[in-house]
């Protein structure tokens, strides 16, 4: 059986290469694992908010790139409704379709993966 | 988990050398592993844990050197240090032939650490029992 990957995002977008390089792994690892979920939590939803303009502060614009998950059928990527609410950034202002969670769901969620990989 | 006993890890190491705690915890944590009787399938660097295949790395002689450690434990153990070549590039890794390739005058990748893919976390991944990350 494929062992069930879970990649967390929970960092803000460009402060670090964190989330680009996050991003990359996951869109790489997709090649090899159709069982990835993906989640955004806490800071981490600021990567899907939309209207980033990362050039002004010479860092690169890898929003396009969340696209290409839905391409490489990356489809379980979830956020934490909590973290939205708390930034009050709304499901519309989001780059890409996701499903939201609450907490506890999250953590349901969590616990049904074999393997975790924090960014 | 084998009939043996023995447990199967992979490591994925993030943390900067220099300035985090990650690798020397990674090195401590594959040497308890080890000293157990399990088995580490491999180890791949990624983000600022990619800094740490830096042969130009020299510490205080009271400080302690954790890629020699690395290179010292892979060798004894032959588990393999895979690299991200990316995550590599972008902070100044380049072994021999990246460098003649990108026209570059010098080269810092130490050995035994290997410039490799992200499919080979996926490898490691797919391979081991547990994967743990630092």
């Amino acid at each position: 059986m494929e062992k069930k990957i879970g990649i967390i995002n929970r960092q803000a977008p460009h402060g670090s290469s964190t989330a680009r390089e996050a991003l990359d792994l996951t869109l790489a690892i997709s090649a090899f694992n159709e069982s990835l979920s993906v989640f955004f939590i806490g800071d981490g939803v600021y990567q899907l908010l939309a209207k980033h303009q990362a050039d002004l502060i010479l860092q690169k614009d890898f929003q396009p790139m969340l696209q290409m998950l839905e391409l490489y059928d990356v489809e379980n990527v979830y956020v934490c409704q909590q973290s939205l609410v708390e930034r009050n950034i709304s499901v519309d202002q989001l780059v890409i379709k996701t499903t939201l969670l609450n907490t506890e769901e999250i953590n349901e969620h969590l616990q049904l993966q074999h393997q975790l990989m924090s960014f | 988990m084998s009939e043996s006993g023995v447990v199967k890890f992979s490591l994925l190491v993030t943390g900067n050398p220099a300035s985090s705690q990650n690798t020397a915890s990674a090195l401590q944590f594959c040497e308890a592993v080890l000293a157990a009787g399990h088995k580490i399938c491999g180890v791949f660097f990624y983000l600022d844990g990619v800094l740490t295949a830096n042969d130009l790395i020299n510490p205080a002689s009271d400080e302690v050197n954790i890629p020699d450690r690395w290179a010292a434990l892979a060798t004894q153990y032959k588990f393999a240090l895979e690299v991200c070549v990316s995550a590599s590039l972008r902070r100044g890794i380049v072994n021999e032939r990246e460098a003649a390739q990108l026209g570059l005058q010098h080269y810092n990748l130490k050995p035994p650490f290997l410039l490799s893919g992200l499919g080979q976390l996926a490898e490691l991944s797919a391979s081991c029992d547990r994967l743990i990350q630092f």
